[in-house]
């Protein structure tokens, strides 16, 4: 149902390297899944239907900035793999000329 | 005076550490002595946390100066995907690795400013995707009540941990069954709340539409007391509601009615065994010889919730594992560029079953199947919570068993994901329609000398937990 060239693809929209193995067991499970949701197509539905669940009710509040406190700028930035005083640092992404 | 673990609720707890025939000191020393036993061979606690019994002590102040509260110097565990400030938060994948939580989740915090105290974190299905604790990246739980056996999951560890007597309560999270589930292959009490009735900010989130938290424990007293402590709105929380969101709609004294899905459950789809349908229909005649009214009610759709939910799942999740890049927290893999580094990252921490889902919800979101998946499954998700509604119009419970089957053998599902799903069937539907739902021990089954333990499941209209902390007290005798 689902090739292998469509679940490389998949692979790279999500950001996940996969193995020649890997692919091949993820085609047979894929298939096994997608063969067993596929009993919703014969249910009849009314697609405009809102999908929601329970009571639906906005939750309002001040769109303000509040500050927080260095230490627990500290924290969150010393979480980081890697850190450049109060950057998290990536690899350049422009090159340079 | 000896404390004895196995009779041991939060009730009695409160009552000895009030009257000083032990302290919390001395409770805490107690679970730490069983779960050094213990935890070897079953793997509930992935880490047991130095400072417990500082929190103790701390506790312990709380009953000199008469700040105690009802979970004042309660030993509990906490599922490895809450945050504790300051403590590792793995959600049992590598992708975590070296993170340590940067705040306190407001299940947590509630828990910690009633004096709870905190032994540990407790192994999971790598970010709650699972049905046997097999998933975790560090070692399979075991149940306690057989060894060779799955303690359930997604929170096998925290059902594990208070069966094993090596914590009072705990809390889980339960997106398909996640506490429930594990409750009833562990013998012991799970509740998943209503939607929004405890607080998410802080619980590493898997499939938001649904994910709830809440308490697994010895009796339905003590998952009500962890309950009424953790939850109500949090403005760090938009989904969380309060008390007087859904209007409660039984009234006068009468006894609750129950409602018995009978021609789901005895339809080939659901794969009851035959232990589970006697101990269930055992259950039911308890509540018709003890007043209760119990009557059929129809659920038409109820066969597809299921299928809903691995498709609504795993959309929800490529999206909410999209977080894990390596570069604010955790692993980082590193590649020849910025992508890269992506790639490998998330190659490397991820596990089979979160690579699976990422890339089935990416296909079902994918444009050209977005109808014919994802709005397809809303909208059907949209007619069972219709049927379970009208339902409530007749009956103020709904009963079934809590899983198809008593606990499985390690390793006998593992290879098959689609009967990994099947488990969830009778639990899905609480959190497709946000319905409260709690499990609770109701008999055994004999498998090769053991008993092995089966659990009743009361489904209620939105917001009415009294109605099953009520009624399962009674079924259970407290």
């Amino acid at each position: 149902m689902i090739t292998s060239e469509e679940l490389e693809h998949l692979a790279r929209l999500a950001r996940i390297e996969l193995s020649e193995s890997d692919k091949k067991s993820l085609v047979k499970e894929f298939d096994s899944i997608l063969g067993y949701v596929d009993q919703l197509k014969k249910v009849d539905v009314k697609m405009d239907v809102e999908g929601r669940v329970g009571a639906v009710r906005n939750a309002m509040r001040p769109d303000a900035v509040r500050s927080s406190s260095p230490e627990d700028r500290e924290r969150l930035l010393d979480e980081a793999p890697d850190r450049e005083g109060d950057f998290i640092a990536v690899k350049k992404i422009i090159a340079q000329d | 005076m000896k404390i004895d673990l196995q009779g041991l609720t939060i009730k009695k707890a409160h009552e000895h550490l009030k009257r000083g025939d032990f302290s919390s000191v001395d409770l805490t020393r107690a679970y730490l002595d069983r779960i050094s036993e213990k935890n070897n061979d079953v793997n509930a606690y992935l880490e047991v946390f130095s400072d417990a019994l500082d929190a103790a002590k701390a506790a312990d102040k709380r009953f000199e100066d008469g700040t105690a509260t009802p979970l004042s110097g309660i030993p509990c565990a906490i599922k490895d995907n809450l945050l504790v400030k300051d403590h590792v938060a793995s959600a049992a994948s590598k992708i975590l690795e070296g993170y340590h939580a940067t705040y306190y989740a407001t299940a947590t915090l509630r828990l910690a400013r009633e004096g709870a105290v905190f032994l540990g974190r407790t192994n999971m299905d790598e970010f709650a995707m699972g049905a046997s604790t097999e998933n975790s990246a560090f070692g399979v739980t075991h149940n306690p009540r057989d060894l060779s056996r799955v303690p359930g999951g997604s929170s096998g560890g925290s059902a594990a941990a208070v069966a094993m007597d090596g914590a009072l309560f705990a809390l889980g999270s339960d997106t398909g069954g996640s506490i429930r589930q594990p409750a009833s292959f562990c013998g012991v009490v799970g509740l998943k709340p209503t939607y929004g009735a405890v607080s998410r900010y802080g619980l590493m989130a898997m499939g938001s539409s649904l994910d709830q938290v809440g308490p697994i424990g010895r009796t339905v007293s003590d998952c009500e007391i962890v309950f009424d402590a953790i939850h109500g709105k949090d403005p760090k929380d938009g989904t969380t509601i309060d008390d007087s969101t859904y209007p409660a709609r039984r009234i006068g004294k009468r006894k609750p009615v129950i409602g018995v899905p009978a021609e789901f459950l005895e339809s080939t789809v659901s794969g009851m065994s035959k232990e589970v349908s006697i101990a269930f229909q055992s259950s039911l005649g308890y509540f018709k010889n003890h007043g209760y009214e119990v009557v059929d009610v129809r659920l038409p759709n109820v066969s597809y919730a299921l299928p809903v939910y691995y498709i609504i799942v795993p959309a929800e999740v490529s999206a909410n594992m999209a977080r894990f890049d390596g570069v604010k927290y955790g692993l980082h893999v590193d590649g020849k560029d910025v992508i890269d580094d992506y790639f490998k990252t998330r190659r490397a921490g991820f596990g089979r079953e979160v690579i699976r889902r990422v890339l089935l919800g990416t296909y079902v979101l994918s444009s050209g199947y977005y109808d014919a998946y994802y709005n397809r499954a809303n909208a059907v998700r949209r007619m069972i919570t219709d049927d379970f509604l009208k339902a409530f119009e007749a009956v103020d419970l709904v009963a079934t068993p809590t899983t198809p089957g008593p606990a499985f053998k390690i390793g006998e599902k593992a290879d098959d994901p689609l009967a990994m799903y099947l488990e969830d069937i009778f639990t899905v539907t609480a959190d497709l329609t946000g319905m409260p739902a709690i499990s609770i021990p109701c008999g055994t089954a004999e498998k090769e000398g053991k008993s092995l333990p089966l659990g009743l499941q009361l489904t209620a209209r939105h917001g009415d937990e009294k109605t099953i902390f009520e009624v399962g007290k009674e079924f259970l005798g407290e």
